[in-house]
């Protein structure tokens, strides 16, 4: 054991340059796996965090199942179940702040608490001030209290006054009592009696959460279920909901993302395949003189495969401390943008055990499994044949089989897509290239043959040596091309499916926003978060000067299958005429004036995708009143909800079952004709009376929606980017490799009169033509990647117009030629310097 | 009593047109403690005997007793064993690993066989120093000259008492003066170690170093001589008409 070590360690120190590019094609790979897993976690827990911090040290927290709001009496039927001590009921809401509020957060939740029962089910340990009391309920006084942490975040002293936006505009508050508690961020509380909450949020006296005591020693199994037994099904008891649309959009991003490092990973393998090969037949010698003096076939395996361990525990360690890097870098640049959409507080770099533990593996198994097949056909090679002189090729028979078997696989992902299973398709595009990667050698000639005839037009004689030397050694050429395609394919398709996805939104946008001016708060996608306006904003939208139509959005939430749904509701009428949907196929307008009946709901595509009903079909939807039916009429998007599975319902409805009254989002027209400046400075000051409001006028709208895609553009530029350098590492590896082996032959081609020039020239037409061979590959297989991954954006519900992707391949192309010519840079100089007496000597 | 014996020896390589006998039953004893020198024209088929009775290779007819036991049986792992505890060799070329040093080299078969690193590496020191490298263990092979990569690969071959020593063409790439050396060398092993010593050469100054010339032409022993001196090897190679 420890021999083989030795050897491995000595082997790998001595051969510093390629060990260096070998490890660093490890190091990007784990680096992408490990760096991205790590932003997601973070934002994940704190969405988790933001909704769990409600539970507290409660005994028991009972919410609504639909997260709504419910009726108070439920509180006694839960304070009349056995085992239960007290019970108090609060409501809950996240707000947001304007940026111009004078207070240094971006959202704070409000909890209005009964004084005289809260203090009995939970703590509320004083630092300064008072408690709240039962005399602020009168509405004069207006006292509030938070944890002395977010007092001083704030800039609050005790006594101080502050103001909240509320359904009337805004709340003044006067900070009467400072709390021993823990600001969790994202979920920093301001806490006032449950009246003035109620007032704040125009609910009426509905509360959102019910907290219990237990008795002491009681089963708290027991008493649970009994709680549950006392009130149904339409409540959550325990913890609050976690689950929701977005943590599963982050889920899936996650998937993705580990697809990516996955095929960075692949193209590290094929770096490791070929470092390996060269290694294992540059060492035949020793090998054999090993193999001689006693060494058995399991001790060169294992020095081989220890060699590939160590460097992949190499690679793997540098890649975890870039991806650490990296995540912080993308973390920031991410945060910003999350911020601006979802208003999420600021999130930390998480890793996951799981996330150590697939980057681990992956980054240390795919080079061992890469040095695998190397490593055992040095163990095959007996001490004689490595004690010969004579080198001859031992991959020229497996190539031809394995590149059959690749040529099968590519058989079976074509029909793969053409199955039309979007879930097919997917596995198809991996089966696609790793039968491009296997297929390679044998297409490493024809193809070879083909594209020298275009560089042999320009350097005649080298372009011709340069092909020889790749078809002699096909395995080598093969591996190298497969990274490049690998590369050349994440750019078409990442570069494809963002121009498709843009224009996608595009479309949406113009159709849904058709409208001259948009009212909407500052956190637009977190439900549950948004302070709604009272009738008040919308009449006073409606009686500017120069305003035509207008129309309202309201939002609820309910549960399906375990999973948070967003409903949304509208005026079907008014929303018809001032906006509108982009309806899916078998939908039209008809379906929206059947929304006017009660027990109708119209879903949106990703709703549809996710749950699989679709026009026609009926959902029991669990409402704060109770379990309800509804049909689904029609399905149709609109740019706002695209992204998150909603229902839609009218107004009515949704007061009716719901009890939602506020409006969230205001869409007005300006009426023909009028002056449309003056319209929106009249909007823009009774906005400014509403702070958790602002206001858009479509142009200005569509610039920021355009500035935040432009944002996500750059992101997928700079990751293809980084998903480009393993290519030219597979290229530099390779070409290092070839004139290293060669060193002789250019000694002699030296020697019978080849001038430096002619040498450089045979290196660059080298590395010309292994691109060639990986853009042809890899154009194809991209191309494939972009249109399956559109398929796969279509299942999710989001139709998205399919685009040819002509820049990613013009992108792909310019990457792939002067990553080619930067590669042959340094070896083809090496070449060319090469000693022409030492070159012959050389073994 | 014999510690090495070829029966019948017999190796083909090829078929039909490209079918070469290299080795024609082949039969040869040798004694403990025996230096045997092996000459002949090139392609006579030296290497070929020395790689089968060193279990490099297999036979295609007949057998090869070593210790008492016909190794041309033996499987993979068992050859393996065999030339890691009783046999040693010599190359003319590539004979140590280049990433190693001297010591390392020396101590490689005690090490592959599951002697600690220290004791080998120690074990390896003196027989360093038995054969004249005393001061040069820590260095690689690059930075030693051919003799001494030489007297490495000598130190290699006896570290683990081998019952026989292979050595093909040892001085075939040295200066004579080195070449003189090796030879002296071998001649030491063979006459005050008692080892026996089967060598290849070209250079009849090498081969008069040892006890018993053996001829071969055309995969054949054509002539066995003992020799006692000098004058009676340069007879016997007259007689093979090398001279
Ligand atoms: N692996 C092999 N395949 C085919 N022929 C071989 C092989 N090895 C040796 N030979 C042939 O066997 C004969 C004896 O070779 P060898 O033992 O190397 O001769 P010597 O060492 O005496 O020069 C030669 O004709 C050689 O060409
Ligand atoms: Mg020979």
């Amino acid at each position: 054991m420890s021999i083989q070590l030795r050897l491995a360690a000595r082997y790998l120190a001595g051969r510093k340059l390629r060990t260096t590019l070998t490890t660093l094609a490890i190091v990007l790979g784990v680096m992408v796996i490990f760096g991205l897993n790590g932003i997601l976690p973070g934002m994940i827990q704190s969405i988790q965090q933001v909704m769990l911090a409600s539970v507290g040290q409660v005994d028991l927290s009972i919410t609504s199942a639909s997260s709504g709001t419910f009726e108070p009496s439920v509180a006694q039927a839960v304070a009349r179940v056995e085992g239960v001590r007290a019970v108090s009921p609060a409501l809950r809401r996240t707000i947001a702040l304007p940026r111009d509020s004078g207070l240094d957060a971006s959202a704070l939740v409000v909890v209005g608490i009964d004084p005289v029962t809260a203090p009995h089910v939970r703590p509320y340990p004083l630092a300064a001030g008072r408690m709240l009391r039962p005399s602020d309920e009168s509405g004069m006084r207006t006292a509030a209290m938070m944890s002395r942490e977010l007092a001083d975040k704030l800039g609050l002293r005790l006594g101080e006054r502050f103001k909240l936006p509320s359904a009337s505009g805004t709340t003044v508050l006067e900070l009467v009592g400072m709390l021993d508690t823990p600001a969790l961020p994202g979920s920093e509380e301001v806490i006032v009696s449950l009246p003035m909450a109620q007032r704040m949020f125009d609910v009426g006296d509905r509360i959102s959460e019910i907290d219990a005591g237990f008795v002491s020693g009681a089963d708290r199994e027991a008493v649970q279920r009994a709680v549950r037994r006392a009130i149904g099904p339409d409540y959550i008891v325990g913890a609050v909901q976690t689950e929701s649309p977005l943590s599963a959009g982050f889920e899936a991003a996650s998937f993705i993302m580990n697809t990516i490092g996955v095929f960075a990973l692949a193209m590290g393998g094929f770096i490791i395949l070929n470092t390996f090969r060269t290694i294992v037949s540059e060492r035949r010698h020793d090998i054999g003189m090993l193999r001689a003096v006693g060494a058995s076939r399991r001790t060169i395996l294992g020095m081989f495969l220890l060699e590939s361990l160590m460097q992949g525990l190499l690679g793997t360690g540098l890649g975890l401390l870039a991806g650490y890097g990296l995540a912080i870098v993308a973390n920031n640049a991410l945060g910003r943008m999350v911020e601006q959409i979802i208003n999420l507080p600021p999130t930390d770099v998480r890793f996951t055990p799981s996330t150590w533990v697939t980057a681990i593996i992956l980054g240390v198994g795919v080079t061992v499994l890469a040095a695998l097949v190397p490593a055992r056909a040095a163990a095959r090679i007996t001490p004689l044949e490595a004690l010969r002189p004579a080198i001859g090729d031992v991959y020229e028979a497996a190539a031809t089989k394995r590149g059959w078997a690749g040529l099968a696989l590519v058989a079976v992902a074509v029909a793969g897509l053409l199955s039309g299973n979007t879930g097919l398709a997917g596995l198809s595009v991996v089966l696609l290239l790793a039968g491009l990667a296997l297929g390679s050698s044998v297409a490493v000639r024809p193809l070879s043959d083909f594209f020298s005839r275009a560089i042999e037009l320009v350097y005649r004689s080298e372009g011709g040596v340069a092909r020889a030397n790749l078809q002699r050694n096909p395995g080598r050429a093969a591996a190298t091309a497969s990274a490049v395609m690998i590369s050349i394919a994440l750019i078409v398709a990442l570069v494809g499916t963002i121009t498709s996805t843009i224009e996608g939104f595009g479309v949406y946008a113009e159709k849904s926003t058709g409208t001259d001016y948009l009212i909407l708060p500052q956190n637009l996608l977190l439900g549950g978060g948004t302070v709604g306006a009272g009738p008040e904003l919308r009449a006073r939208v409606q009686d500017t000067p120069g305003i035509g139509d207008v129309a309202t959005l309201r939002f609820a939430n309910t549960v399906l299958n375990g999973t948070a749904v967003q409903v949304v509701g509208i005026d079907p009428k008014e929303y018809g005429r001032i906006a509108g949907f982009e309806y899916s196929k078998g939908s039209s307008e008809a379906d929206l004036t059947r929304l006017e009946r009660d027990g109708t709901v119209l879903a949106n595509g990703v709703f549809t995708a996710q749950y699989g009903s679709g026009r026609g079909d009926t959902l029991r939807l669990p409402t704060p009143s109770g379990e309800k039916r509804f049909r689904v009429v029609g399905v149709g998007n609109d740019y706002i909800n695209a992204k998150i599975p909603t229902l839609y319902v009218s107004q009515a409805a949704l007061e009716r079952w719901w009890g939602v009254t506020t409006d969230v989002l205001i869409l007005a027209d300006a009426r023909p004709g009028s002056d449309k400046a003056a319209a929106l400075r009249e909007l823009t000051k009774t906005v400014a009376e509403f702070p958790s409001f602002a206001l858009y006028d479509t142009a200005s709208w569509r610039k920021v929606q355009a500035d935040l895609y432009a944002q996500m553009e750059s992101i997928y530029y700079v990751l293809a980017l980084i998903l480009a350098i393993p290519s030219l590492l597979a290229l530099l590896n390779t070409l290092t490799i070839g004139v290293l082996a060669r060193t002789r032959e250019i000694g002699m081609l030296r020697a019978v009169g080849g001038t430096r020039k002619q040498i450089k020239r045979i290196v660059l037409s080298e590395s010309l033509l292994l691109a060639a061979l990986g853009l042809s590959a890899g154009l194809i297989a991209g191309v494939w990647l972009g249109y399956v991954m559109i398929l796969a954006v279509e299942g999710l519900g989001l139709a998205m117009p399919y685009r040819f992707p002509g820049v990613g391949i013009a992108l792909a192309v310019a990457v792939g030629l002067s990553f080619a010519a930067l590669a042959a840079l340094i070896p083809a100089r090496q070449a060319a310097k090469l000693d022409v007496i030492r070159a012959l000597r050389y073994e | 009593m014999t510690i090495a014996e070829t029966r019948g020896l017999t190796k083909i390589y090829g078929a039909g047109e490209t079918r070469v006998v290299a080795l024609d039953h082949v039969d040869l004893a040798i004694e403990p403690g025996e230096f045997v020198a092996v000459m002949g024209p090139s392609g006579c088929g030296k290497s070929t005997l020395l790689n089968l009775m060193g279990g490099l290779d297999t036979p295609t007819e007949g057998s090869v007793v070593l210790d008492g036991r016909d190794i041309a049986a033996m499987s993979d792992d068992e050859l393996t064993s065999v030339r890691r505890k009783r046999i040693g060799f010599v190359f003319q070329f590539f004979n140590l690993i280049p990433v190693l040093t001297a010591a390392e080299n020396a101590s490689l078969p005690l090490v592959l066989d599951g002697v600690p690193p220290k004791e080998a590496l120690g074990r390896a020191e003196e027989m360093l120093a038995k054969v004249g490298l005393t001061h040069r263990s820590g260095s690689r092979p690059d930075q030693l000259s051919g003799g001494q990569q030489q007297r490495v690969a000598v130190a290699r071959a006896l570290i683990t008492d081998p019952a026989l020593v292979l050595a093909d063409e040892p001085t075939g790439n040295l200066d004579s003066r080195s070449s003189e050396e090796i030879a002296g060398l071998l001649r030491q092993v063979s006459g005050e170690w008692g080892r026996a010593i089967l060598m290849v050469t070209h250079d009849p100054r090498i081969a008069a170093h040892a006890d018993r010339i053996v001829f071969m032409r055309d995969g054949r022993i054509v002539d066995d001589t003992r020799i006692a001196n000098s004058d009676s090897a340069r007879d016997a190679m007259e007689r093979a008409g090398l001279l």
